[in-house]
């Protein structure tokens, strides 16, 4: 472990930027965890495969960050703690610039790699099936495939923000996936697993790895248009009857918003597809044209 | 004769509850249609207040004016009602979501409802206090392009019009959706400040003065004793940080003059007092912004001082 940036902080201890390094030489991949404090599904995704790789001998690099925004960890904040900024909101950094500007400098300087993985969880209020989101075409969708994830989501103009890491990374002409999967605030041993996975088969796939991995399991490999967005038209408490990896069918009930007091029915929703639930709704507390369900079609469709 | 209350957007909440977001209209003959919009964010009462009181003004001399002034007295009402940025539950920054979306969550409904309610004015104007960690001198923005608002501006009662470059969130924001704007800012975040919100009222009256709206008559004061600020651009305004992390002592206050190289502030060792760096100013002028919650981080922004030279 390596640190690569550090800020004294007033009234305790100091910030770490800290970094792993497995293998030397090319090619070489950087894995970033923690961007957001809250989504702890990237810390642990990145052990995971810190864990996975130190018993391997790499033909490559592979960086791991696991805990980017580690003040907002210890404090359960998705953004820096001290004035609630958000980290992936910096980039490209500035070396004289605010603390969390400084810490984006301070990551991209050193993460020189062919390809950057960012994993974040979703928000607290929902869970998404573990997927790797890619530009509609060009060579980031066949390395996000090659992840053998349950979901390739192929987006257009996909984190093009350049404040962000992922578009800070191909600003620079680089490669840059954004993986994420679980809920927010929360651990998910399961889903943190499968992007772990992910992450080793994509060693594999550019040549990292000595040893071949299994292939995966994609469920869905979509686009926005083969995917179906549910939204309640009224607020209240919801209550989901599937769950993020279910099939369905058209007519399958995939939830119901009651009232709050009482539990009256208020609003039902049901699948107008068949596919995969990739998205689901988990905090119950529901305002009106919030998003809770996505349904996107199954490969093969 | 009477203002016009609307609701221009009525949010349900889950629990049965409706929030509204309202809009207050004084109009009167044919003239030009302005719009004040305080409460963006929620930590900003400073700009409520102005609201409160030129909506006050308005109200004893309706029969004066000639046109239609729009107040938007608090666009985001849950975060005002909590004393914070953003609006809660969603935890988005409502400045950042313009121009909005309709059939969307709540913030982008209010930012879209909000946009389409302003089609066809002449002028907005948002009223803002600072960010709760500084206090802003009294201070017009315009976009650095638009000479016309900084014109106008200078009409605002502050200390200086910054003609400013839109950063990468701008096009996000509520100003950004009309080209011509003024923000007006001023006072410490989340706090009002005997004096500001008068001082930022007074401003508005007399821009509506400028605009034709409000005859000299009804103005609360004389016009000639408004201030004439001049125009300061970006490169006329430096950020100063702290280099390490401690507590921030500031020597200086808001809108005092400094001399280059004179000492700012001081950054002590939280737990022993001892002092860990002497805070200079970059240059001669005054001190636009000044932090004044202690606690600060390597980078962290101490104050903004505007130089003396005028590029106006």
């Amino acid at each position: 472990m390596a640190e690569m940036y550090r800020v004294d902080a007033p009234y305790r201890g100091s910030y770490r930027l800290e970094r792993l390094t497995y293998g030397s030489g090319s090619p070489s991949v950087v894995v970033v965890g923690g961007l957001h404090g809250n989504e702890l599904n990237g810390l642990h995704t990145c052990n995971i495969l810190a864990g996975l790789l130190s018993h391997v001998r790499l033909q490559g690099t592979v960086h791991i960050f696991p805990a980017v925004n580690a003040f907002g960890m210890d404090q359960g904040t998705k953004r820096w703690p001290f004035d609630d900024r958000d980290i992936n909101k910096a980039f490209p950094g500035d070396p004289e610039g605010s603390v969390v500007q400084r810490i984006a400098y301070a990551l991209l300087q050193n993460s020189d790699a062919d390809v950057c993985i960012d994993v974040h969880s979703a928000s607290p209020l929902m869970r998404e099936l573990p997927q790797v989101r890619v530009p509609l075409s060009g060579r980031e969708v066949e390395l996000g495939r090659a992840m053998g994830l349950p979901v390739v989501w192929r987006r257009a103009g996909d984190r093009l923000d350049a404040t962000g890491l992922v578009g800070a990374w191909r600003q620079q002409g680089k490669s840059a996936l954004h993986v994420l999967g679980g809920r927010g605030a929360t651990l998910d041993v399961a889903d943190s697993r499968a992007m772990a996975q992910g992450i080793m088969r994509l060693l594999d796939f550019m040549g990292i790895l000595p040893v071949p991995t299994d292939e995966g399991s994609t469920l869905v490999d979509t686009t926005r248009a083969e995917v179906s967005y549910t939204y309640g038209s009224v607020g209240g408490f919801w209550v989901p009857e599937v769950r993020t990896g279910d099939f369905v069918k058209p007519g399958h009930l995939l939830g119901k918003i009651t009232e709050v007091i009482g539990g009256g029915p208020l609003e039902e929703f049901r699948a107008d597809r068949e596919g995969v639930v990739v998205t689901m709704r988990t905090y119950p507390v529901v305002h009106a044209r919030e998003l809770l369900v996505r349904v996107a079609d199954p490969v093969g469709d | 004769m009477s203002s016009f209350l609307s609701v221009i957007c009525s949010i349900g909440m889950p629990t049965g509850e409706r929030v509204d977001v309202v809009r207050r209209r004084f109009s009167n003959g044919n003239g030009a249609r302005i719009a004040i919009v305080a409460g963006v964010r929620g930590d900003t009462p400073e700009g409520v207040r102005v609201a409160h009181i030129v909506a006050s003004h308005l109200q004893e001399h309706h029969d004066k004016i000639k046109g239609t002034i729009d107040i938007y007295p608090c666009v985001n009402p849950l975060a005002a009602h909590r004393g914070m940025r953003r609006w809660p539950f969603f935890d988005q920054d409502l400045n950042r979501r313009f121009p909005g979306r309709p059939g969307a969550h709540a913030p982008d409904q209010v930012a879209y409802q909000l946009v389409q309610d302003l089609q066809g004015i002449d002028q907005l104007i948002e009223v803002r206090g600072a960010n709760p960690a500084f206090t802003e001198a009294l201070q017009a923005q315009v976009r650095h392009t638009d000479q016309a608002a900084a014109e106008l501006a200078r009409h605002a009662n502050v200390e200086v019009v910054w003609a400013r470059t839109p950063g990468p969130a701008a096009p996000s924001t509520l100003v950004y959706q009309f080209p011509s704007s003024i923000v007006l800012e001023g006072g410490t975040g989340n706090r009002l400040t005997a004096g500001v919100a008068e001082s930022l009222a007074n401003g508005v009256l007399n821009v509506l003065n400028v605009k034709g709206i409000l005859p000299d008559e009804a103005l609360p004061f004389h016009w000639a004793g408004v201030a004439r600020p001049r125009v300061v651009v970006d490169a006329n305004v430096r950020r100063v940080r702290a280099q390490v992390g401690g507590l921030f002592l500031p020597m200086v206050r808001p809108w005092g003059e400094v001399k280059g190289e004179q000492l700012l502030g001081e950054v002590v060792d939280p737990i022993g007092g001892r002092v860990l760096e002497e805070i200079r100013s970059p240059m001669g002028g005054r001190v636009l912004a000044l932090r004044e919650q202690p606690v600060v981080l390597p980078g962290t922004m101490v104050a903004r001082i505007v130089s003396e030279a005028n590029d106006g």
